[in-house]
């Protein structure tokens, strides 16, 4: 009995001396925290941008903070977000997991889904860490830093957002509509807020330039049937369709496309079709395509920031990594560390608060463009690159991406196959 | 063990516990401490973790409140089970409390106060009315319902956009403070362990049990099945609820995922491993499975393949549990003994 | 509705039926044969697909070979998951449930964990391009589907009707112990549905899976579909699964067409909680009722 008394109380402690808290030291590493999807191409890429920007900051001698240079560290964790089969709340005990064991002193990439996105924000509103997200791409974001300033400033966007997604869409619409002459539109979108929002934006904003919208239809993550909307873009005779996804099973809509001989131009976001590796795993089915890059990186600009970035990541991960990159996250969170690494510079120590108002002064040159933020902390778009981060839009040609949008940056005008 | 003809293996109460049995073991206080130490130990150990807030890290506290919300989902299962009805989707349940006290936050503007308790009451009411049904199916057909219900539901949200779709309802009013909320999981935890012990132990829980063994038989006595077995959903639902408005509060959101499948996997493991039938064995389940998952959350899904794994394990080869093997343990001892020879007397 | 909606309703319902009938084969005829509800059927049937990518890719085998290597292999190993998981707890319906359902989520999570995730998973198509029927265009593949879907349907139902392997499994199916005494072994009847299920769901993975990628939750719904195919027809009846399947793949179809393809999952799942409410044992199932529900 008193043999198991021992053990029992033995594990007891064993137990207790697990769970305690942690010190921290002096000289330790600061930690950056990247709780999103790693099981998803945006997530996984926006991790390996994040380190190249941390290993390349640690080579040039870490990061200076109030005289003392430190170097940076990744901590990441997964939060499994996209799965269908995860709860929200599930993904937020990992991000919870993330700051209460490596203690981030900020975090980066941020969540991937928007519903995780907002409830992040309320979860670490309680944290006070910097947070500067790039994938998820909901306007409610904004609308909630705008409503509880002092609550919720503590966060930052450098990704795209759908409204500015909106406007790349309508203006590359505007294109093909006045230069090409084509009227009638079908969107196809993935039945979540982010595309909803946009198709919802883009629709609108076409009907009131002349286009016809023959129709919309929305699709739960994760179908993989799109046959009844071909039958109706076909019937409805439309000549452009505009597919809005984030899955990867948004290919099949190409496969089916093809297989059903629907000849309309497709010009969207559809993430399979984004990748230099794209033609050889569709067999060249995707040819004539336009996909929109989100943030200029995995194609990039004519700065030598993009262009820098690019090459950088091409060689630390290698080439076919480079093309195979994910056309929304990498840019930005590349960029997201260096920007709070200019801001704690300027900031002169770690103080949230401090680095807050630092980072609202941000102006400086990234892959993705020029980079100021708005007054609801949102990085801001536009088309020349100098001014504003940029999208791109490029069109399948032959095996290759030609860029197509916007104007500055293009290589050649949207082309419609004659046929 | 070496197969002996001459001998065969045979269990034996221990000493202690059998003086200790009934009121006998007020005789001493080794054989009061026999009997309750091991509750007391377990009580006072839940009873005083929030206070070690000190010493441990917010982590670990939130291990355990999501151990806490498993354990109650685990129970109303086992409850469930003990009725003789499967359940594959937990996570209904989850869901109806939630959503009903998102709703009456987000919508009616109530206070947790409020919303918890109701939440709870009205998330049972209308599962129940759900599955009401459908409770005249047995065997495997409650397993199927069970498990399309909660995805059919999910999916109706997110395609009619009803409250919040896909976004869910978000920004909800927080509990105060952590020790608030680790309180008021253990509160719930030992209110629902002890209510459904004893209430396995009275006429009225009899009935659940010979409706499980043969529905046919409990028919024939004069009982109206249906209706006794949505008693069993709406008892089952209550605690379930609960840990549905609960979490909703906590993460300050409620969206569809609160129909994952997860929280219908989890308490299933949690029950099967610790051992069905017992509600101390689905709580003691929860207490292994969630800290374990927890440790391997960075191994992402492979925690899922192995709780699978350990579900399989323990429904094949281990369907006591261990809890009751724990039990057996300490209340028995084996040992070989001798066969008693043919034609002599016992 | 257009006249050209219409006959594409017609004819790509009528292919989407074939194909649903075709995933619940497997399921539906191990459950008449040997009354286990095998919930693994989902994770057999991406696991199919994904040995079937691994022979092309990794081992760089024609396809007519990858494929039958993997229905062969697959269905031994339904053999192997009757041996050794269901055996022990045969007859407790609630452990055979929870052990299949946890070989499912496990197999499937594997192949989550693993990072089997991206676009770059699909299998090859039979044969490329299209053909039209009234006026719609088809590609050869689906016309592939049809052939395949009904050929194995009517395959199956004489091998159990005129076939003495066939017919022992039925008896089985009928009465338990008068088959025993006809000296009909239970346990290698029911391992033999088990293998024959699973090999057509290996059979219905390398059939469908060309028509998109090989996702993940393909898993799970392929489970889903055969549950609502299944308990709509009916066990034990051919005819009955035919019909649920229809019913299902032509509801799916005309609701994407007319409505909004987001109802599309609405609508398996409405069957199942719907027929289960109303005549658990299915529009053909010949249970008594009070087998069933009390």
């Amino acid at each position: 009995m008193s043999a198991r008394l021992f053990l029992a109380s033995m594990s007891a402690l064993a137990f207790l001396a697990g769970c305690r808290k942690e010190e921290s030291a002096k000289d330790a590493p600061i930690v950056l925290g990247v709780p999103t999807a790693l099981g998803t191409i945006e997530g996984q890429d926006s991790l390996r941008a994040a380190q190249l920007a941390v290993s390349e900051i640690n080579a040039a001698g870490g990061l200076e903070v109030g005289g003392a240079r430190r170097k940076l560290e990744i901590a990441s964790i997964d939060t499994r977000e996209a799965e269908a089969g995860l709860p929200v709340n599930d993904a937020l005990a990992a991000m919870e997991k993330l700051v209460g064991e490596k203690k981030p002193a900020a975090i980066v990439v941020g969540a991937f889904r928007s519903e995780v996105l907002l409830s992040a924000m309320d979860l670490n509103a309680r944290y006070k860490l910097p947070y500067l997200c790039t994938i998820g791409m909901t306007p409610e974001f904004e609308k909630k830093i705008a409503a509880g300033y002092d609550k919720y400033k503590y966060h930052f966007r450098l990704g795209l957002n759908a409204p500015y997604l909106v406007g790349n869409l309508g203006k590359a619409l505007d294109y093909v509509h006045k230069k090409l002459g084509l009227d009638k539109l079908y969107f196809v979108h993935q039945d979540v807020g982010w595309a909803k929002g946009t198709a919802a934006g883009v629709a609108k904003a076409a009907q009131a330039a002349g286009w016809t919208v023959v129709g919309s239809d929305a699709y739960p993550t994760g179908s993989r049937d799109f046959s009844s909307s071909l039958t109706k873009v076909k019937a409805g005779k439309a000549q452009v369709v505009v597919p809005i996804f984030d899955m990867p099973e948004s290919g099949v809509l190409v496969k089916q496309a093809r297989s059903m001989n629907v000849t309309a131009l497709f010009a969207g976001f559809i993430s399979p079709a984004a990748p230099g590796t794209a033609w050889s795993t569709f067999n060249g089915e995707i040819d004539g395509l336009v996909n929109f890059v989100f943030e200029a990186g995995p194609i990039p600009l004519k700065t030598p920031r993009s262009l820098h970035f690019n090459e950088a990541y091409g060689k630390a991960y290698g080439e076919e990594a480079r093309l195979k990159l994910s056309g929304h996250g990498p840019g930005p969170s590349y960029d997201a560390v260096f920007v709070l690494a200019e801001a704690i510079k300027r900031a002169g120590s770690l103080d949230a608060d401090a680095v807050v108002a630092q980072l609202e002064k941000t102006d400086m040159e990234g892959a993705i463009g020029h980079i100021v933020f708005n007054k609801n902390h949102q990085a801001v778009y536009g088309e020349d690159p100098k001014q504003a981060a940029a999208s791109l839009a490029f069109q399948w040609r032959g095996g290759k991406r030609v860029v197509v949008y916007p104007e500055s940056a293009a290589e050649s005008p949207i082309e419609v196959a004659a046929k | 063990m070496s197969r002996d003809p001459g001998r065969r293996r045979e269990r034996l109460d221990r000493g202690i516990k059998a003086r200790s049995d009934d009121i006998f073991a007020i005789a001493s206080i080794r054989d009061l401490a026999y009997v309750l130490l091991p509750r007391l130990l377990a009580v006072l150990a839940l009873l005083a973790f929030p206070l070690l807030e000190a010493v441990v890290s917010p982590y670990w506290q939130t291990v355990i409140l999501n151990t806490l919300v498993i354990a109650l989902l685990a129970l109303s299962w086992d409850l469930l089970a003990s009725a003789g009805l499967v359940s594959l989707g937990q996570s209904l349940f989850v869901g109806a409390g939630g959503y009903a006290a998102g709703f009456l936050n987000a919508r009616l503007g109530l206070s947790p106060l409020w919303t918890i308790p109701l939440a709870t009451v009205g998330g049972a009411a209308i599962s129940t009315g759900l599955l009401f049904p459908l409770l005249r199916l047995r065997g495997i057909y409650f397993g199927m319902i069970t498990f399309a219900l909660p995805l059919l539901l999910m999916r109706v949200i997110e395609t009619t956009g009803f409250l919040g779709g896909t976004e869910g309802l978000h920004g909800l009013t927080p509990l105060p403070g952590r020790t608030a909320e680790l309180y008021l999981m253990t509160a719930a935890a030992l209110v629902t362990i002890v209510a459904f012990r004893r209430l396995a132990a009275t006429d009225y829980g009899l009935v659940f049990r010979a409706i499980r063994d043969d529905d046919r038989t409990v028919l024939a006595a004069g009982f109206h099945i249906q209706w006794r077995k949505a008693q069993a959903v709406l008892l089952a639902a209550l605690p379930a609820c609960f840990a549905g408005a609960f979490v909703t509060h906590r993460f300050q959101f409620v969206g569809m995922t609160a129909f994952a499948l997860d929280y219908s996997i989890l308490p299933l493991t949690s029950a099967v491993v610790g051992g069905a039938g017992s509600f101390l064995g689905a709580v003691m389940g929860s207490f292994i499975l969630v800290p374990l998952s927890e440790v391997m959350r960075e191994f992402g899904s492979l925690r899922v393949v192995l709780y699978s794994l350990m579900l399989l394990l323990f429904t094949v080869v281990l369907p006591e549990g261990i809890f009751r093997l724990l039990v057996r343990k300490y209340g028995q001892f084996e040992r070989l003994a001798p066969l008693p020879e043919a034609g002599r007397g016992r | 509705m257009s006249e050209s909606i219409l006959a594409s309703t017609l004819v790509y319902g009528f292919v989407n039926s074939v194909a649903l009938m075709l995933t619940a084969l497997g399921f539906s005829l191990t459950f008449g044969l040997s009354g286990v509800a095998n919930f693994a059927h989902g994770g057999l049937y991406l696991l199919s697909g994904f040995l079937a990518w691994m022979l092309i890719h990794w081992l760089k085998l024609p396809f007519p070979l990858a494929a039958l290597a993997t229905v062969a292999a697959v269905g031994a190993l339904g053999a192997v998951l009757y041996r050794v998981v269901l055996r022990p707890v045969r007859g407790i319906v609630l452990s055979e449930v929870i052990s299949t359902f946890a070989v499912g989520v496990a197999i499937i999570e594997l192949f989550r964990w693993k990072g089997f995730t991206t676009y770059d998973f699909s299998l090859p198509v039979f044969v490329e391009g299209g053909v039209e029927v009234f006026g719609v265009s088809l590609d050869w593949h689906r016309v592939c589907i049809v052939g395949i879907g009904l050929g194995l349907t009517a395959l199956l139902w004489a091998f159990t009707r005129f076939t003495s392997t066939g017919l022992a499994l039925r008896g089985m199916s009928q009465n338990e112990s008068t088959a025993l005494c006809l000296g009909i072994d239970s346990d290698w009847a029911a391992m033999l549905s088990l293998a024959l299920g699973s090999a057509l769901a290996a059979v219905a993975a390398i059939a469908l899976l060309p028509l998109g990628i090989i996702s993940i939750n393909t898993g799970y719904d392929a489970l889903l579909v055969a549950l609502a195919v299944t308990v709509l027809g009916g066990l034990e009846s051919t005819p009955g699964m035919m019909v649920g399947s229809f019913l299902v793949g032509y509801a799916t179809v005309l609701t994407g067409n007319t409505i909004g393809p987001r109802w599309n999952e609405v609508v398996y799942l409405l069957a199942i909680v719907l027929v289960l409410g109303l005549k658990p044992s299915g529009l053909f199932g010949r249970s008594k009722e009070l087998e069933d529900r009390v």
